[in-house]
């Protein structure tokens, strides 16, 4: 008896849609996947609504990858509903893993966001003082959006996720290996990070490494770099050491400090204050004036080692 | 989490604790709290009845964790530890909650000092849950010592250990040995000769095979941990030409000494312009050839000495150098026996002869008829060419304020008495030997009233005036107890090492090697072949900087686990 099909869905909560083009970015393999799965749901690439997922019975999925963060009621409904047809739920990629790059929203309240976005804004109609509500009456008939959260969340804040896909975006070799794995049915425990290394991005970084004692950062383009050699030791700030390998040290072999985007390493309640931890022991100077003119040389620090993680940090989301 | 079995055990120090502690509600509080087999409150806890109480519970109630509600663990946390292991525990299953210095003795609300104390224990509890076993390392020490400076004390300690029958390394940066003792004429108060004192130690050294005296010579890097250290040491030789060795030592002694206060920085002294105004050390040397002049050959009739020059001044060093006080006096007793009719004038903002024989000697001084003259330390005398007409080269006008007067008096010849500072040099040898230095440049101690020759590297002593200032005989003590210090370990053969310390977890270390340059202590060593770092548990002091440095969290404290203290906070807030 030929095996049954695998059940699969796909979706995107907060997201840049990268996510989705890294499962396409497995180019043919994807087609193998299409031929040993029944995508039932993924709206970048099958047709579906709503109503198709609600219709389906618990657990009639076998896989959900669900990229994207929690950002309005919409993410939360249909994270929920996935929890609850699928039998393995994974969050896929940093966004969901972490809360992403759409995290850093917590930085300011709701009110800054929506004022920017519909009421100071260049691009907006000048004098406009509209702002979308979820529930507004058009020609009498009412109208019902998606409601814009105070914050955002992870996905694992909103339901019970199995596995956790990091990456912004997952790198595509990783993709395959959870696919695989899931195929082959050869799953790590419940609650695993995969596709991602235990151990630091330094690991994997062929750049030589030696001591560090840095007395000026710099932005990559400031400075001619020596392409051999460590990053941050050159004042070009780098995560690498803070962060999970796995993604193939795409940044520094680009010649970029590498962004966090896998996450912290298993054990690190968080991933910027053990950046920022490190960064500190490794200021070259006693003097408490000099220190303040080196870290003075890190522009908007906090988006830096908190851009994939803040939903995921202890410092959660502004209060003002 | 495994159920463990916890003892707790609340001191009241008599009153100590129990004055502004209700010790028995501290004890009732904890009593329900999970895991909690026993609570019980004494009088004193480290009494030996107290310790025994310790060590009885344990087994009575195998206890698997103990807890101690008494003073800081700076205090008694070795004596319950030792009661922990009387008891059959490993001793690091003890955890200690200060509810003495961090409760009683800073708060006087009763109520709110016992909900202090509940909480601190309550904390203690919770992070003691946590405690692994924990074994002491031992490590092998090698005999050899390196000695670091060739003066009084380098050559008393290297001398010390030596005929203990150990061999000795002793570098000695310049050609010859002696130091700035070699430079001194008479020593006060006993007026003894610095000749005397030195020929003798150096003749000792130089014929004692077990010292391999190394002069011309400096260290170049110290690698290693106490009992296994590698020194390189670089000797110069004639034409530039210059050699390495390394050679293994157990313990190293720096001895570097001091260097004198350039007078010329006190500008109108005049020093370096005014040709009879001289430094002490300057004067010393006419003492030891024998010829008490001024520069066109004439026999001073009066001669003027200023002290603190360069010392108990905001403007160059804050303290005392302790020592010109005593050389001033022994100037004056020179100068008259050399010329019993010269006027000595010593001028002087406080006369500190603390030391022994010292009062005695000032007694003596005043009775040869020196003038004394006391100033304010931010009023200084002034110095000015006399005119034709007088019957001396310069002028001192001084501020006398035992008499309130402004007085003038006539000097041919002036000895500025500089005091001690670090050496130039002493950045340097601080930075080799890993050990650090006050705001003046002098290295530190361990402690300065109860480890004063030891440092905080294990393994590198202190000696003498790289210290700080102070007379040969304080210097020499030091030599001595550093030499005792250090054979009691070649005694013992084996070093041990606390079993806390940091380690690097191997399987999540990264080798990004953030780590590397932090460490205070040079414990931590990167293995370029697995590109993982390592910590030297000898070296290591437990102090946390790498493990909070660690982006990868693959540092582990142990005995201060994320878990321990995570654990402990909650204590607190919960």
């Amino acid at each position: 008896m030929a095996a049954r099909k695998l059940q699969i869905a796909l979706y995107w909560g907060a997201a840049c849609g990268g996510c989705d083009v890294a499962v396409l970015d497995t180019n043919e393999f994807i087609l193998d996947v299409a031929a040993a799965a029944d995508i039932r749901f993924w709206p970048i690439a099958v047709d579906g609504k709503y109503h198709d997922l609600e219709a389906m019975a618990d657990s009639e999925l076998d896989l959900a990858l669900f990229n994207g963060a929690i950002r309005n009621s919409e993410n939360e409904h249909v994270a929920k509903l996935l929890r609850q047809k699928s039998k393995l739920l994974v969050a896929f990629g940093s966004c969901a893993h972490m809360g992403g790059i759409p995290g850093l929203a917590n930085l300011v309240t709701k009110d800054e966001i929506l004022a920017t976005a519909y009421l100071s804004n260049a691009s907006i109609e000048p004098g406009n003082q509209t702002i979308p509500q979820a529930r507004t009456a058009v020609d009498g008939m009412p109208l019902e959006i998606p409601s814009f959260y105070r914050r955002v969340y992870r996905l694992c804040d909103v339901v019970d996720v199995d596995y956790f896909v990091p990456g912004c975006p997952p790198a595509p070799d990783q993709v395959k290996a959870v696919l695989l794995a899931v195929v082959k049915g050869e799953l790590p425990p419940l609650g695993s990070v995969v596709g991602a290394s235990e151990r630091a991005l330094c690991d994997d970084c062929q750049r030589t490494k030696s001591e560090k004692m840095v007395r000026h950062f710099h932005r990559p383009f400031e400075i001619l770099q020596d392409p051999s050699r460590c990053l941050l030791e050159q004042g070009i700030l780098c995560m690498g050491s803070a962060t999970r390998s796995g993604c193939g040290v795409r940044c520094p072999n680009s010649n970029q400090g590498c962004r966090g985007c896998y996450g912290p390493l298993p054990g690190v309640a968080d991933h910027g204050a053990s950046f920022l931890s490190a960064l500190a022991s490794i200021v070259d100077s006693k003097d408490p004036k000099e220190i303040d003119q080196i870290l003075a040389g890190l522009p908007d620090f906090i988006s830096f080692a908190y851009r994939f993680g803040l939903p995921a940090s202890t410092l959660q989301r502004s209060y003002r | 989490m495994e159920r463990q079995r916890i003892g707790v055990f609340v001191c009241s120090c008599g009153t100590n604790i129990a004055h502004h502690v209700d010790v028995d509600a501290v004890c009732e509080s904890v009593q329900g709290m999970p895991d909690v087999a026993i609570a019980s409150s004494y009088r004193y806890m480290c009494s030996n009845p107290g310790q025994e109480m310790i060590a009885r519970g344990i087994q009575e109630h195998q206890l698997t964790r103990v807890v101690i509600a008494a003073c800081s663990p700076r205090m008694h946390e070795k004596t319950f530890r030792g009661a922990c292991k009387r008891g059959g525990l490993n001793p690091y299953l003890c955890e200690m909650a200060n509810i003495r210095e961090q409760c009683s003795w800073v708060h006087s609300d009763r109520l709110a000092a016992t909900e202090k104390a509940k909480a601190l224990t309550s904390a203690a509890i919770r992070r003691v849950r946590h405690h692994e076993p924990l074994e002491s390392l031992t490590a092998e020490m090698c005999p050899n010592t390196l000695v670091i400076g060739g003066g009084i004390a380098g050559l008393t300690a290297a001398l010390e250990l030596a005929d203990a029958a150990h061999d000795v390394f002793l570098v000695e940066k310049t050609e010859r040995l002696g130091g700035n003792l070699a430079r001194v004429d008479l020593t006060a108060p006993h007026l003894d000769s610095a000749r005397d004192l030195l020929t003798e130690r150096i003749t000792r050294v130089r014929d004692n095979p077990r010292i391999k005296l190394l002069l011309n010579s400096e260290l170049r890097n110290l690698v290693g941990y106490v009992g296994n250290f590698s020194a390189t040491v670089r000797t110069n030789g004639a034409s530039g030409a210059h050699e390495e060795k390394t050679v293994d030592v157990g313990n190293v002694i720096v001895a570097t000494g001091y260097q004198e206060f350039d007078a010329g920085r006190v500008t109108h002294y005049g020093h370096g312009k005014l040709p009879n105004v001289v430094t002490s050390f300057e004067f010393e040397r006419m003492l030891r050839t024998g010829r008490i002049e001024t520069r066109d050959g004439r026999l001073p009739q009066y001669v003027a000495i200023i002290h603190c020059v360069g010392s108990r001044n905001k403007e160059f060093h804050a303290y005392c150098s302790r020592v010109c006080c005593m050389t001033a006096l022994k100037y004056s007793h020179e100068l008259k026996s050399a010329n019993p009719s010269c006027y000595v004038s010593d001028i002087y903002v406080d006369m500190h002869a603390f030391g022994k024989g010292c009062e005695d000697f000032y007694k003596t001084t005043s009775e040869v008829k020196t003038l004394f003259l006391m100033f304010d330390k931010n009023e200084r005398p002034v110095i000015r060419k006399a005119a034709p007409s007088d019957d001396c080269d310069m002028l001192i006008e001084v501020n006398e304020t035992l008499s309130g007067e402004r007085i003038e008096i006539p000097a041919d010849m002036v000895i500025l008495m500089v005091g001690m500072e670090a050496r130039s040099d002493s950045g340097e040898v601080a930075r080799l030997v890993n050990i650090s230095q006050d705001r003046d440049g002098w290295f530190m101690e361990s402690h300065p009233k109860l480890d004063p020759v030891a440092t905080t590297t294990d393994g590198i002593y202190i000696v003498g005036t790289c210290a700080a200032p102070k007379d040969i005989p304080d210097s020499v003590a030091q030599a001595r107890a550093a030499a005792a210090r250090i054979l009691g370990k070649i005694a013992k053969g084996k070093i041990e090492i606390d079993g806390v310390f940091a380690e690097v977890q191997d399987e999540r270390c990264s080798g990004c090697r953030m780590c590397n340059e932090l460490c205070p202590y040079s414990a931590i060593e990167f293995n370029l072949d697995t590109r993982r770092s390592h910590v030297i548990p000898a070296a290591c002091k437990a102090c946390g900087a790498c493990v909070a440095a660690c982006p990868s969290g693959a540092i582990k404290g142990r005995h201060f686990t994320v878990e321990q203290l995570h654990a402990q906070i909650e204590g607190v807030l919960l």
